[in-house]
Protein backbone atom coordinates (compact mmCIF):
# COMPACT_ATOMS: atom_id res chain seq x y z
CA UNK A 1 0.00 0.00 0.00
CA UNK A 2 1.72 3.51 -0.96
CA UNK A 3 1.05 6.49 0.71
CA UNK A 4 -1.31 8.16 -2.02
CA UNK A 5 -3.54 5.41 -2.39
CA UNK A 6 -5.11 3.88 1.28
CA UNK A 7 -7.83 1.72 0.79
CA UNK A 8 -9.97 0.64 3.78
CA UNK A 9 -11.22 -3.70 3.47
CA UNK A 10 -14.26 -3.02 5.82
CA UNK A 11 -15.46 0.44 4.14
CA UNK A 12 -14.77 -0.29 0.42
CA UNK A 13 -13.68 3.15 0.14
CA UNK A 14 -10.40 4.52 -1.45
CA UNK A 15 -8.75 7.62 -1.19
CA UNK A 16 -7.24 9.37 -3.75
CA UNK A 17 -5.75 12.74 -3.74
CA UNK A 18 -7.71 15.33 -5.73
CA UNK A 19 -5.19 16.03 -7.79
CA UNK A 20 -5.20 12.79 -8.71
CA UNK A 21 -9.01 13.05 -9.70
CA UNK A 22 -8.08 16.68 -11.36
CA UNK A 23 -5.83 15.22 -13.60
CA UNK A 24 -7.85 12.54 -14.98
CA UNK A 25 -10.89 14.89 -15.41
CA UNK A 26 -8.51 17.28 -17.49
CA UNK A 27 -7.83 14.23 -19.60
CA UNK A 28 -11.46 12.88 -19.60
CA UNK A 29 -11.84 16.31 -21.27
CA UNK A 30 -8.96 16.11 -23.72
CA UNK A 31 -10.41 12.79 -24.56
CA UNK A 32 -13.88 14.07 -25.38
CA UNK A 33 -12.50 16.72 -27.76
CA UNK A 34 -10.14 14.88 -29.40
CA UNK A 35 -12.86 11.92 -30.10
CA UNK A 36 -15.58 15.13 -31.67
CA UNK A 37 -12.41 15.70 -33.84
CA UNK A 38 -11.59 12.67 -34.86
CA UNK A 39 -15.53 12.19 -35.60
CA UNK A 40 -15.87 15.93 -37.13
CA UNK A 41 -13.09 15.83 -39.24
CA UNK A 42 -13.29 17.04 -42.53
CA UNK A 43 -11.84 14.34 -44.26
CA UNK A 44 -14.64 12.00 -43.64
CA UNK A 45 -17.07 14.81 -45.87
CA UNK A 46 -19.19 13.06 -48.06
CA UNK A 47 -18.30 9.17 -47.13
CA UNK A 48 -20.57 6.71 -46.90
CA UNK A 49 -19.51 4.99 -43.28
CA UNK A 50 -22.62 3.02 -42.37
CA UNK A 51 -20.61 0.59 -39.98
CA UNK A 52 -18.28 3.54 -38.75
CA UNK A 53 -21.46 5.57 -37.95
CA UNK A 54 -22.68 2.76 -35.46
CA UNK A 55 -19.31 2.68 -33.72
CA UNK A 56 -19.31 6.48 -33.44
CA UNK A 57 -22.19 6.36 -31.71
CA UNK A 58 -21.04 3.71 -29.46
CA UNK A 59 -17.80 5.57 -28.94
CA UNK A 60 -19.60 8.68 -28.22
CA UNK A 61 -21.96 6.75 -25.60
CA UNK A 62 -18.57 5.31 -23.82
CA UNK A 63 -17.38 8.89 -23.27
CA UNK A 64 -20.47 10.57 -21.83
CA UNK A 65 -20.62 8.21 -19.70
CA UNK A 66 -16.72 8.08 -18.58
CA UNK A 67 -17.12 12.22 -18.34
CA UNK A 68 -20.14 11.29 -15.92
CA UNK A 69 -18.80 8.66 -14.25
CA UNK A 70 -15.17 11.30 -14.11
CA UNK A 71 -17.59 14.16 -12.54
CA UNK A 72 -19.29 11.91 -10.10
CA UNK A 73 -16.07 11.06 -8.45
CA UNK A 74 -15.10 14.24 -7.50
CA UNK A 75 -18.67 15.00 -5.86
CA UNK A 76 -18.73 15.30 -1.77
CA UNK A 77 -21.62 15.82 0.27
CA UNK A 78 -22.28 19.58 1.60
CA UNK A 79 -22.21 18.53 4.52
CA UNK A 80 -18.16 18.79 5.15
CA UNK A 81 -19.50 22.51 4.15
CA UNK A 82 -22.36 22.58 6.80
CA UNK A 83 -20.47 21.25 9.64
CA UNK A 84 -17.81 23.71 9.73
CA UNK A 85 -20.34 26.70 9.24
CA UNK A 86 -22.42 24.96 12.21
CA UNK A 87 -19.33 25.65 14.01
CA UNK A 88 -19.18 28.97 12.86
CA UNK A 89 -22.83 29.79 14.40
CA UNK A 90 -22.22 29.26 18.21
CA UNK A 91 -19.15 31.96 17.11
CA UNK A 92 -21.62 34.49 15.99
CA UNK A 93 -24.19 33.65 19.24
CA UNK A 94 -21.20 34.75 21.10
CA UNK A 95 -20.31 37.73 18.92
CA UNK A 96 -23.79 39.35 18.41
CA UNK A 97 -25.78 38.19 21.85
CA UNK A 98 -28.39 37.03 20.20
CA UNK A 99 -29.77 33.58 20.13
CA UNK A 100 -29.75 31.64 17.00
CA UNK A 101 -30.99 28.01 15.81
CA UNK A 102 -29.60 26.67 12.97
CA UNK A 103 -31.49 24.07 10.99
CA UNK A 104 -29.94 21.92 8.29
CA UNK A 105 -31.42 20.66 5.36
CA UNK A 106 -30.11 18.56 2.37
CA UNK A 107 -27.07 18.28 3.79
CA UNK A 108 -26.15 14.77 1.57
CA UNK A 109 -26.44 17.02 -1.28
CA UNK A 110 -23.55 16.29 -3.66
CA UNK A 111 -21.52 18.77 -5.26
CA UNK A 112 -18.12 18.88 -7.24
CA UNK A 113 -15.33 19.18 -4.60
CA UNK A 114 -14.09 21.97 -6.19
CA UNK A 115 -17.06 23.86 -5.41
CA UNK A 116 -17.53 22.94 -1.97
CA UNK A 117 -13.58 24.31 -1.20
CA UNK A 118 -15.10 28.06 -2.41
CA UNK A 119 -18.37 27.63 -1.05
CA UNK A 120 -17.78 28.10 2.85
CA UNK A 121 -16.72 31.97 2.88
CA UNK A 122 -19.57 33.22 0.99
CA UNK A 123 -21.84 31.23 2.79
CA UNK A 124 -20.60 32.21 6.03
CA UNK A 125 -20.62 35.76 4.35
CA UNK A 126 -24.27 35.36 4.01
CA UNK A 127 -25.45 33.40 7.42
CA UNK A 128 -23.13 36.40 8.80
CA UNK A 129 -25.35 39.17 7.56
CA UNK A 130 -28.48 36.84 8.65
CA UNK A 131 -27.32 36.81 12.30
CA UNK A 132 -26.01 40.19 12.27
CA UNK A 133 -28.40 42.25 10.40
CA UNK A 134 -31.55 39.85 9.69
CA UNK A 135 -32.09 38.56 13.37
CA UNK A 136 -33.23 40.84 16.09
CA UNK A 137 -32.36 40.91 19.71
CA UNK A 138 -34.36 38.57 21.70
CA UNK A 139 -35.75 41.76 23.35
CA UNK A 140 -37.07 42.73 19.76
CA UNK A 141 -38.05 39.67 18.73
CA UNK A 142 -40.37 39.10 21.75
CA UNK A 143 -42.03 42.45 21.28
CA UNK A 144 -42.87 41.33 17.60
CA UNK A 145 -44.54 37.98 19.02
CA UNK A 146 -41.83 35.58 17.83
CA UNK A 147 -39.84 33.03 19.49
CA UNK A 148 -37.12 34.77 21.36
CA UNK A 149 -34.42 32.48 19.78
CA UNK A 150 -33.67 33.17 15.76
CA UNK A 151 -34.17 30.56 13.30
CA UNK A 152 -32.01 30.24 10.46
CA UNK A 153 -32.62 27.40 8.19
CA UNK A 154 -29.53 26.01 6.13
CA UNK A 155 -31.33 23.74 3.32
CA UNK A 156 -29.37 22.75 -0.19
CA UNK A 157 -31.68 20.89 -3.02
CA UNK A 158 -30.31 19.31 -6.45
CA UNK A 159 -32.73 20.68 -8.99
CA UNK A 160 -31.65 19.46 -12.71
CA UNK A 161 -27.75 20.34 -13.04
CA UNK A 162 -27.86 23.07 -10.62
CA UNK A 163 -27.37 23.02 -6.67
CA UNK A 164 -29.56 25.33 -4.71
CA UNK A 165 -28.27 26.51 -1.19
CA UNK A 166 -30.19 28.52 0.83
CA UNK A 167 -30.21 30.50 3.76
CA UNK A 168 -33.44 31.73 5.57
CA UNK A 169 -33.69 33.55 8.70
CA UNK A 170 -37.24 34.39 10.27
CA UNK A 171 -35.86 38.05 10.90
CA UNK A 172 -37.26 41.31 10.35
CA UNK A 173 -36.48 41.35 6.77
CA UNK A 174 -34.80 43.71 4.32
CA UNK A 175 -35.72 47.67 4.77
CA UNK A 176 -37.00 48.63 1.46
CA UNK A 177 -37.10 52.19 2.41
CA UNK A 178 -33.08 52.28 3.86
CA UNK A 179 -32.27 50.12 0.80
CA UNK A 180 -33.63 52.56 -1.59
CA UNK A 181 -32.50 55.59 -0.13
CA UNK A 182 -28.61 54.23 0.10
CA UNK A 183 -29.11 52.32 -3.84
CA UNK A 184 -30.39 56.14 -4.65
CA UNK A 185 -27.23 58.40 -3.18
CA UNK A 186 -25.04 55.70 -5.11
CA UNK A 187 -26.88 56.62 -8.27
CA UNK A 188 -27.78 53.35 -9.15
CA UNK A 189 -32.02 54.17 -9.54
CA UNK A 190 -33.48 57.99 -10.16
CA UNK A 191 -35.31 59.52 -7.39
CA UNK A 192 -38.36 58.78 -8.52
CA UNK A 193 -37.57 55.37 -9.61
CA UNK A 194 -39.57 52.41 -7.64
CA UNK A 195 -38.28 48.94 -8.54
CA UNK A 196 -39.19 46.01 -8.33
CA UNK A 197 -38.15 44.11 -5.23
CA UNK A 198 -36.32 41.34 -6.77
CA UNK A 199 -34.29 44.16 -8.60
CA UNK A 200 -34.12 46.49 -5.63
CA UNK A 201 -32.48 43.81 -3.46
CA UNK A 202 -29.52 42.85 -6.09
CA UNK A 203 -28.59 46.44 -4.96
CA UNK A 204 -27.43 44.81 -1.55
CA UNK A 205 -24.82 42.84 -3.36
CA UNK A 206 -22.80 45.74 -5.11
CA UNK A 207 -19.22 46.16 -3.94
CA UNK A 208 -19.08 48.39 -1.01
CA UNK A 209 -23.18 48.66 -0.43
CA UNK A 210 -23.96 48.35 2.78
CA UNK A 211 -27.06 50.39 5.40
CA UNK A 212 -25.61 49.17 8.43
CA UNK A 213 -25.21 52.05 10.57
CA UNK A 214 -22.95 50.29 12.81
CA UNK A 215 -19.92 48.64 11.16
CA UNK A 216 -19.12 45.78 13.55
CA UNK A 217 -16.50 43.55 13.40
CA UNK A 218 -18.99 41.07 11.90
CA UNK A 219 -20.69 42.74 8.73
CA UNK A 220 -21.48 46.03 7.41
CA UNK A 221 -17.91 46.66 5.68
CA UNK A 222 -19.50 46.41 2.90
CA UNK A 223 -16.42 44.11 2.04
CA UNK A 224 -17.77 40.53 2.16
CA UNK A 225 -20.50 41.16 -1.23
CA UNK A 226 -17.27 41.52 -3.04
CA UNK A 227 -15.96 38.10 -1.85
CA UNK A 228 -19.36 36.79 -2.68
CA UNK A 229 -19.65 37.75 -5.76
CA UNK A 230 -16.23 37.05 -6.95
CA UNK A 231 -16.79 33.47 -6.05
CA UNK A 232 -20.13 33.43 -7.67
CA UNK A 233 -19.11 34.28 -10.94
CA UNK A 234 -16.09 32.01 -10.65
CA UNK A 235 -18.76 29.19 -10.07
CA UNK A 236 -20.97 30.16 -12.75
CA UNK A 237 -23.50 30.44 -10.27
CA UNK A 238 -26.08 33.44 -8.93
CA UNK A 239 -27.47 34.62 -6.15
CA UNK A 240 -31.38 35.33 -5.62
CA UNK A 241 -32.84 37.38 -2.47
CA UNK A 242 -36.26 37.24 -1.42
CA UNK A 243 -37.52 39.23 1.55
CA UNK A 244 -40.76 40.40 3.44
CA UNK A 245 -40.59 42.95 5.95
CA UNK A 246 -40.96 42.01 9.27
CA UNK A 247 -41.09 37.94 8.20
CA UNK A 248 -37.44 37.57 7.59
CA UNK A 249 -34.95 37.60 4.15
CA UNK A 250 -34.03 34.43 1.85
CA UNK A 251 -30.88 34.36 0.31
CA UNK A 252 -30.65 31.97 -2.45
CA UNK A 253 -26.88 30.31 -4.31
CA UNK A 254 -27.53 28.60 -7.48
CA UNK A 255 -24.69 26.48 -8.32
CA UNK A 256 -24.00 23.91 -11.49
CA UNK A 257 -23.50 20.89 -9.74
CA UNK A 258 -19.95 20.25 -11.99
CA UNK A 259 -17.82 22.84 -13.66
CA UNK A 260 -15.59 20.83 -16.35
CA UNK A 261 -18.44 19.71 -18.60
CA UNK A 262 -21.78 21.59 -19.62
CA UNK A 263 -24.82 20.52 -21.75
CA UNK A 264 -24.83 23.22 -24.26
CA UNK A 265 -26.51 24.57 -27.60
CA UNK A 266 -24.25 26.18 -29.89
CA UNK A 267 -25.34 29.80 -31.56
CA UNK A 268 -23.54 32.01 -34.25
CA UNK A 269 -24.29 35.25 -34.56
CA UNK A 270 -21.79 36.87 -37.85
CA UNK A 271 -18.10 35.44 -37.16
CA UNK A 272 -18.49 34.72 -33.39
CA UNK A 273 -19.34 31.47 -31.26
CA UNK A 274 -21.83 31.27 -28.58
CA UNK A 275 -22.94 28.28 -26.07
CA UNK A 276 -26.01 28.36 -24.27
CA UNK A 277 -26.62 25.78 -21.47
CA UNK A 278 -29.42 23.28 -22.71
CA UNK A 279 -31.65 23.89 -19.62
CA UNK A 280 -31.76 27.15 -20.23
CA UNK A 281 -33.53 27.54 -23.55
CA UNK A 282 -37.42 28.25 -23.80
CA UNK A 283 -37.81 27.37 -27.30
CA UNK A 284 -36.30 28.36 -31.01
CA UNK A 285 -38.53 30.23 -32.98
CA UNK A 286 -37.91 31.38 -36.85
CA UNK A 287 -40.43 34.61 -36.77
CA UNK A 288 -42.69 35.49 -39.33
CA UNK A 289 -43.33 39.22 -40.46
CA UNK A 290 -45.03 41.10 -37.73
CA UNK A 291 -44.66 38.64 -34.71
CA UNK A 292 -41.53 41.24 -34.29
CA UNK A 293 -42.54 45.05 -33.62
CA UNK A 294 -40.28 47.79 -32.66
CA UNK A 295 -41.69 50.16 -30.03
CA UNK A 296 -40.25 53.91 -31.25
CA UNK A 297 -41.25 54.81 -27.97
CA UNK A 298 -38.85 53.12 -26.07
CA UNK A 299 -35.66 53.73 -27.92
CA UNK A 300 -36.81 51.10 -30.85
CA UNK A 301 -37.40 48.18 -28.02
CA UNK A 302 -38.09 45.11 -30.19
CA UNK A 303 -40.58 42.56 -28.65
CA UNK A 304 -41.36 39.16 -29.80
CA UNK A 305 -45.13 38.33 -29.91
CA UNK A 306 -45.31 34.98 -29.13
CA UNK A 307 -48.59 33.56 -28.11
CA UNK A 308 -50.00 36.82 -26.88
CA UNK A 309 -46.45 37.44 -24.87
CA UNK A 310 -44.27 40.03 -25.75
CA UNK A 311 -40.65 38.57 -24.53
CA UNK A 312 -38.04 41.78 -25.13
CA UNK A 313 -35.48 41.12 -27.85
CA UNK A 314 -31.58 41.74 -27.03
CA UNK A 315 -29.65 42.25 -29.59
CA UNK A 316 -25.79 40.57 -28.52
CA UNK A 317 -24.53 43.42 -30.29
CA UNK A 318 -26.22 45.93 -28.58
CA UNK A 319 -25.58 44.49 -25.41
CA UNK A 320 -22.26 44.39 -25.73
CA UNK A 321 -21.60 47.75 -27.26
CA UNK A 322 -24.67 49.77 -25.75
CA UNK A 323 -27.75 50.16 -26.99
CA UNK A 324 -27.59 53.56 -29.52
CA UNK A 325 -31.43 54.22 -28.73
CA UNK A 326 -32.11 54.41 -32.25
CA UNK A 327 -33.87 52.14 -35.03
CA UNK A 328 -31.39 49.45 -35.92
CA UNK A 329 -29.90 49.63 -39.16
CA UNK A 330 -28.95 45.89 -39.69
CA UNK A 331 -31.91 43.29 -39.98
CA UNK A 332 -33.10 40.87 -37.06
CA UNK A 333 -31.32 37.93 -37.76
CA UNK A 334 -33.57 35.10 -38.94
CA UNK A 335 -33.66 33.10 -35.88
CA UNK A 336 -34.48 34.30 -32.34
CA UNK A 337 -33.67 32.13 -29.34
CA UNK A 338 -36.36 32.30 -26.18
CA UNK A 339 -34.46 31.99 -22.60
CA UNK A 340 -36.40 31.38 -20.02
CA UNK A 341 -34.45 33.76 -17.16
CA UNK A 342 -35.54 34.71 -13.11
CA UNK A 343 -36.34 38.23 -14.59
CA UNK A 344 -38.51 36.88 -17.33
CA UNK A 345 -38.03 35.79 -20.50
CA UNK A 346 -35.85 37.38 -23.18
CA UNK A 347 -35.23 36.68 -26.82
CA UNK A 348 -31.34 36.45 -28.23
CA UNK A 349 -31.30 36.71 -32.22
CA UNK A 350 -28.70 34.50 -34.04
CA UNK A 351 -28.03 33.42 -37.44
CA UNK A 352 -27.53 30.05 -36.73
CA UNK A 353 -27.93 27.06 -34.52
CA UNK A 354 -25.41 24.76 -34.95
CA UNK A 355 -25.06 21.92 -32.81
CA UNK A 356 -26.13 20.37 -29.25
CA UNK A 357 -22.82 18.96 -27.62
CA UNK A 358 -21.10 18.43 -24.41
CA UNK A 359 -18.87 21.05 -24.50
CA UNK A 360 -15.23 20.98 -21.98
CA UNK A 361 -15.55 24.79 -20.53
CA UNK A 362 -12.71 26.57 -19.78
CA UNK A 363 -12.38 29.69 -17.25
CA UNK A 364 -12.07 33.15 -18.65
CA UNK A 365 -8.90 33.91 -16.92
CA UNK A 366 -6.39 37.14 -18.06
CA UNK A 367 -7.56 39.32 -20.57
CA UNK A 368 -11.01 37.58 -20.92
CA UNK A 369 -11.90 38.30 -16.78
CA UNK A 370 -13.95 41.32 -17.93
CA UNK A 371 -16.40 39.81 -20.56
CA UNK A 372 -19.78 40.30 -19.30
CA UNK A 373 -22.62 37.65 -19.30
CA UNK A 374 -20.14 34.99 -19.24
CA UNK A 375 -19.45 31.45 -17.53
CA UNK A 376 -16.70 30.69 -19.43
CA UNK A 377 -15.62 29.85 -22.85
CA UNK A 378 -16.52 26.49 -24.26
CA UNK A 379 -14.02 23.98 -26.01
CA UNK A 380 -16.00 22.88 -29.18
CA UNK A 381 -15.78 19.20 -30.70
CA UNK A 382 -14.42 21.30 -34.19
CA UNK A 383 -11.43 23.31 -32.26
CA UNK A 384 -13.52 26.10 -32.00
CA UNK A 385 -13.97 28.41 -29.20
CA UNK A 386 -17.46 29.32 -28.24
CA UNK A 387 -18.47 31.84 -25.09
CA UNK A 388 -21.05 30.38 -22.94
CA UNK A 389 -23.37 33.07 -22.50
CA UNK A 390 -25.11 33.41 -18.96
CA UNK A 391 -28.71 34.48 -19.48
CA UNK A 392 -29.52 35.80 -16.70
CA UNK A 393 -27.01 38.34 -16.61
CA UNK A 394 -27.97 39.53 -20.38
CA UNK A 395 -31.71 39.89 -19.33
CA UNK A 396 -30.82 41.91 -16.04
CA UNK A 397 -28.62 43.90 -17.55
CA UNK A 398 -31.28 44.02 -20.45
CA UNK A 399 -33.64 45.33 -17.83
CA UNK A 400 -31.83 48.56 -17.25
CA UNK B 1 23.52 34.06 -31.50
CA UNK B 2 23.99 33.70 -35.23
CA UNK B 3 21.58 34.64 -38.34
CA UNK B 4 20.85 31.54 -38.96
CA UNK B 5 19.93 30.43 -35.42
CA UNK B 6 17.32 33.30 -35.91
CA UNK B 7 15.88 32.45 -39.28
CA UNK B 8 14.85 28.87 -37.81
CA UNK B 9 12.60 30.61 -35.18
CA UNK B 10 10.58 33.01 -37.77
CA UNK B 11 10.47 30.12 -40.56
CA UNK B 12 9.42 27.78 -38.24
CA UNK B 13 5.64 27.50 -39.00
CA UNK B 14 3.95 26.00 -36.20
CA UNK B 15 5.83 25.41 -32.44
CA UNK B 16 9.24 26.76 -31.69
CA UNK B 17 9.82 26.16 -28.43
CA UNK B 18 11.98 28.85 -26.62
CA UNK B 19 13.79 25.92 -25.13
CA UNK B 20 15.05 25.15 -28.33
CA UNK B 21 16.47 28.47 -29.03
CA UNK B 22 19.39 27.79 -27.25
CA UNK B 23 20.97 30.64 -25.10
CA UNK B 24 24.72 30.47 -25.60
CA UNK B 25 26.61 33.11 -23.52
CA UNK B 26 25.10 32.87 -19.88
CA UNK B 27 22.41 31.06 -18.15
CA UNK B 28 21.16 34.12 -16.36
CA UNK B 29 17.43 34.40 -18.31
CA UNK B 30 16.71 37.51 -16.56
CA UNK B 31 19.11 39.27 -19.22
CA UNK B 32 17.63 37.63 -21.89
CA UNK B 33 15.24 39.25 -23.90
CA UNK B 34 12.95 37.97 -27.35
CA UNK B 35 13.43 40.50 -29.78
CA UNK B 36 10.37 41.37 -32.29
CA UNK B 37 9.96 43.43 -35.22
CA UNK B 38 6.77 46.19 -35.22
CA UNK B 39 7.10 48.66 -38.03
CA UNK B 40 10.76 49.25 -38.56
CA UNK B 41 11.65 49.31 -34.83
CA UNK B 42 12.96 46.16 -32.59
CA UNK B 43 10.89 45.46 -29.25
CA UNK B 44 12.04 43.07 -26.92
CA UNK B 45 10.01 41.40 -23.93
CA UNK B 46 11.75 39.45 -20.42
CA UNK B 47 12.60 35.79 -22.01
CA UNK B 48 11.39 34.68 -18.61
CA UNK B 49 7.76 35.48 -19.54
CA UNK B 50 7.60 33.89 -23.13
CA UNK B 51 6.53 30.20 -23.33
CA UNK B 52 6.53 29.94 -26.70
CA UNK B 53 5.67 31.17 -30.41
CA UNK B 54 3.73 29.87 -32.90
CA UNK B 55 2.11 30.74 -35.99
CA UNK B 56 -0.78 32.63 -37.31
CA UNK B 57 -3.77 30.12 -36.59
CA UNK B 58 -7.17 30.34 -36.71
CA UNK B 59 -8.57 33.39 -34.68
CA UNK B 60 -11.94 33.07 -33.11
CA UNK B 61 -13.62 36.62 -32.89
CA UNK B 62 -14.79 37.29 -28.50
CA UNK B 63 -16.97 40.09 -27.57
CA UNK B 64 -16.49 42.85 -24.97
CA UNK B 65 -12.81 42.83 -25.28
CA UNK B 66 -10.99 45.68 -26.00
CA UNK B 67 -10.23 46.51 -30.17
CA UNK B 68 -6.71 45.49 -30.07
CA UNK B 69 -7.62 42.22 -28.73
CA UNK B 70 -8.51 40.06 -31.79
CA UNK B 71 -10.37 36.85 -30.70
CA UNK B 72 -9.08 33.62 -28.81
CA UNK B 73 -7.10 30.40 -30.17
CA UNK B 74 -7.63 27.07 -28.93
CA UNK B 75 -3.77 26.10 -28.56
CA UNK B 76 -3.90 22.09 -27.63
CA UNK B 77 -7.11 22.72 -25.46
CA UNK B 78 -6.12 25.94 -23.70
CA UNK B 79 -7.96 29.32 -24.81
CA UNK B 80 -5.47 32.11 -25.15
CA UNK B 81 -6.39 35.74 -26.03
CA UNK B 82 -4.54 37.53 -28.35
CA UNK B 83 -3.40 40.83 -29.10
CA UNK B 84 -2.56 42.87 -31.79
CA UNK B 85 0.79 44.55 -30.70
CA UNK B 86 0.13 47.23 -33.42
CA UNK B 87 -3.72 47.76 -32.49
CA UNK B 88 -2.44 47.90 -29.13
CA UNK B 89 0.51 50.41 -29.45
CA UNK B 90 -1.89 52.69 -31.62
CA UNK B 91 -0.42 51.77 -34.28
CA UNK B 92 -1.56 51.10 -38.08
CA UNK B 93 -2.85 48.09 -38.82
CA UNK B 94 -1.42 45.68 -41.18
CA UNK B 95 -2.78 42.60 -42.64
CA UNK B 96 -1.23 39.27 -41.34
CA UNK B 97 1.32 37.58 -44.25
CA UNK B 98 3.61 34.51 -43.47
CA UNK B 99 6.00 36.04 -41.14
CA UNK B 100 3.16 36.98 -38.66
CA UNK B 101 3.92 35.00 -35.01
CA UNK B 102 2.25 35.00 -32.34
CA UNK B 103 4.39 35.38 -28.79
CA UNK B 104 2.62 33.65 -26.57
CA UNK B 105 3.20 34.75 -22.77
CA UNK B 106 2.58 34.01 -19.05
CA UNK B 107 2.20 37.07 -16.91
CA UNK B 108 0.59 37.09 -13.88
CA UNK B 109 -0.14 33.40 -14.30
CA UNK B 110 -2.44 33.83 -17.38
CA UNK B 111 -1.54 33.17 -20.73
CA UNK B 112 -1.60 35.52 -23.39
CA UNK B 113 -0.44 35.76 -27.07
CA UNK B 114 0.85 38.70 -28.99
CA UNK B 115 0.99 39.33 -32.94
CA UNK B 116 3.92 40.87 -33.87
CA UNK B 117 5.12 41.62 -37.68
CA UNK B 118 8.11 38.48 -36.87
CA UNK B 119 10.09 37.70 -34.29
CA UNK B 120 14.03 37.91 -34.86
CA UNK B 121 16.23 36.89 -32.02
CA UNK B 122 17.23 36.30 -28.64
CA UNK B 123 19.28 38.61 -27.36
CA UNK B 124 21.38 39.33 -24.28
CA UNK B 125 21.48 42.93 -22.78
CA UNK B 126 23.35 43.11 -19.60
CA UNK B 127 21.52 45.88 -17.26
CA UNK B 128 24.69 48.17 -17.71
CA UNK B 129 23.42 48.32 -21.34
CA UNK B 130 20.06 49.24 -20.19
CA UNK B 131 18.72 53.04 -20.39
CA UNK B 132 16.16 53.52 -17.98
CA UNK B 133 15.77 57.02 -18.45
CA UNK B 134 12.30 56.41 -19.64
CA UNK B 135 11.05 54.21 -17.20
CA UNK B 136 8.54 56.49 -15.61
CA UNK B 137 5.39 57.81 -18.08
CA UNK B 138 3.79 61.48 -18.08
CA UNK B 139 1.59 61.96 -15.23
CA UNK B 140 3.49 59.44 -13.01
CA UNK B 141 1.87 56.28 -14.35
CA UNK B 142 4.17 53.43 -15.24
CA UNK B 143 5.86 53.59 -19.05
CA UNK B 144 5.34 50.25 -21.09
CA UNK B 145 8.65 51.12 -21.80
CA UNK B 146 10.85 49.53 -19.02
CA UNK B 147 14.12 50.56 -20.89
CA UNK B 148 16.08 50.75 -24.08
CA UNK B 149 18.42 47.99 -24.75
CA UNK B 150 21.94 48.96 -26.65
CA UNK B 151 23.67 45.97 -28.07
CA UNK B 152 26.48 47.49 -30.16
CA UNK B 153 24.98 49.23 -33.41
CA UNK B 154 21.51 47.88 -31.63
CA UNK B 155 18.76 49.25 -30.48
CA UNK B 156 16.06 47.75 -28.52
CA UNK B 157 12.94 48.96 -27.09
CA UNK B 158 12.40 46.45 -24.21
CA UNK B 159 8.80 46.30 -22.70
CA UNK B 160 7.23 45.99 -19.68
CA UNK B 161 4.93 43.25 -19.66
CA UNK B 162 2.68 44.02 -17.32
CA UNK B 163 1.92 47.24 -18.62
CA UNK B 164 1.12 45.56 -21.83
CA UNK B 165 -1.23 42.89 -20.90
CA UNK B 166 -2.96 45.95 -18.16
CA UNK B 167 -5.80 47.91 -19.51
CA UNK B 168 -3.91 51.44 -20.08
CA UNK B 169 -3.82 52.94 -22.77
CA UNK B 170 -0.68 52.77 -24.96
CA UNK B 171 0.70 55.45 -27.41
CA UNK B 172 3.93 54.14 -28.21
CA UNK B 173 5.17 57.04 -30.36
CA UNK B 174 4.79 59.40 -27.94
CA UNK B 175 6.29 56.87 -24.91
CA UNK B 176 9.40 56.40 -27.65
CA UNK B 177 10.05 59.91 -28.26
CA UNK B 178 9.60 60.59 -24.39
CA UNK B 179 11.96 57.94 -23.68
Amino acid sequence: MNAAVESSKDTGLVRVSSDKIGRLMDLVGELSLSVSETVNSPDLEGLELASFETAVHRLTMIVREVQDVATELRLVPLDDVFKRLRRMVRELERQTHKKVNLVVEGADTPIDKMVADKLYDPLLHVLRNSADHGLEGPEERVEAGKSERGTITLSATQIGSEVRITVADDGRGLNREKILKRARERGMFGPDEEPEPSVLWRAIFEPGFSTAENVSNLSGRGVGMDVLNTTMNQLRGRITVDSEQGKGTRVSLHIPVSLAFLDCIILRLGVQLFAVPVDSVAEIVRPTNGEVTSISAESYREMLKIRGNHIPVCRLDEFYNGATGEKPDTDLPEILVVFNTDTGEIAIPVDEVLDRQQVVMKPLTGRLMNVRASFGCALLGTGEVALVLDCERIAAGADI
Amino acid sequence: MTQTETATVAKAPEVAAISDVNPTQSDNIDHMYLTFALGGEEYGIGINVVTEIVGMQRIMSVPDVPHYVKGVINLRGKVIPLMDARLRFGMQEQTYDERTVVIVMDVSDSLVGLIVDGVREVLEVPPSQVDRHGQFGRGGSRSIISGIGKVGDRVSILLDTDVLVSDSEINIAAEVAQA
